[in-house]
């Protein structure tokens, strides 16, 4: 092959590989809302479900898919956890996936970490893949919460 | 309302006990992997086979080193703490050295792939290997993507990483 034409592969092949990261990146952190009841089957979480001792928020709660190989996972942990803080009745979890097989298949997780809001019957009631947009968990917890915090730190 | 870790306890892992490390710093060596990477697959296409091979054995050495000594340990690591680490502000955070490891040995996995059937005789998969390599390192440099945490992920659903460990968390 002459070189201008292995060059054009050696392009695409960037070109390429942009627009996956740009459309991995666009899709991280988005909070995708889950019909309650809706046909997309097992939507419903109980603490014994994912092995905690400590009972699901009144109100929310968020549960949180880690592996011990995640290099968002402590991070997520710490930010979901200063929100849960700042809320009443809102209680964040963290489970580890690794051993845990059955609920990463129940539950379809495809990267860690992912989050899933509950409302206070244990429903699920969205959805986070990746690193979850602040801005966006917040949103969900007024939804679910049905209040405005205007007074909460942003 | 507390925040509580399920299992924290419950995490054996040996992998685990690497230091952590300033995350930027597999990010760039996974730019200057990405760039030798594209160099193979134009040397591959032009038809350089022996110098897409020894390339690739080169960097298949370097993912070696990386996956047995540690993400914290590589040579580009080493030129990153001398001359890039000094010019930037700290790190946000620092982040478990594991996942990056793990993305190494991923790395090895796919160029020594290459390397053995380069040297078996197919040309083209010397190539292939690398152009596949590039994807992962790209996305990682540029876009912050871990692949060795969505692959850890996918193992252990599938059961390969699971082990002796099946027993319910938070016991």
């Amino acid at each position: 092959m002459n070189p201008i034409s292995a060059l054009s592969i050696v392009l695409a092949l960037v070109a390429g590989a942009t627009v996956l990261g740009l459309y991995w990146r666009f899709r991280q952190g988005r909070s995708v809302s889950v019909t309650p009841g809706g046909s997309d089957a097992p939507n419903a979480l109980s603490p014994a479900d994912v092995g905690s001792r400590v009972p699901f928020g009144a109100r929310v709660t968020l549960v949180q898919f880690s592996t011990s190989h995640c290099a968002r996972c402590p991070g997520t942990q710490v930010l979901l956890a200063g929100l849960a803080r700042s809320r009443p009745g809102v209680v964040h979890l963290d489970v580890d996936l690794t051993h845990r097989r059955d609920l990463a298949n129940r539950f379809g997780i495809l990267q860690t970490p992912t989050t899933l809001i509950l409302d206070g019957a244990g429903q699920v009631r969205a959805r986070v893949g990746g690193v979850p947009n602040r801005a966006g968990i917040l949103q969900q917890l007024d939804h679910l919460t049905g209040s405005t915090h205007a007074q909460l730190a942003r | 309302m507390p925040s509580s870790p399920v299992d924290s306890p419950s995490r054996p892992s040996p992998r685990r006990n690497r230091p952590d490390l300033d995350p930027r710093g597999p990010r760039f060596g996974a730019a200057i992997t990405a760039v030798l990477l594209l160099v193979v697959v134009f040397l591959s296409l032009t038809g350089a086979s022996v110098a897409a091979l020894g390339l690739l054995t080169v960097l298949a050495a370097l993912f070696a080193w990386g996956a047995l000594a540690g993400a914290g340990r590589h040579p580009y690591g080493t030129v990153f703490k001398a001359l890039v680490r000094p010019r930037l502000g700290p790190p946000a955070a620092l982040e478990n050295a594991a996942p990056p490891t793990f993305a190494q040995g991923v790395g090895l996995l796919v160029t020594l792939t290459g390397v053995v059937l380069g040297l078996a005789g197919l040309a083209p998969a010397v190539g292939a290997a690398a152009a596949v390599a590039f994807v992962a390192a790209f996305l990682n440099a540029v876009f912050d993507y871990c692949l060795g945490c969505q692959l850890y992920l996918i193992l252990a659903r599938a059961g390969i990483l699971a082990r002796e460990q099946t027993a319910a968390v938070g016991s």
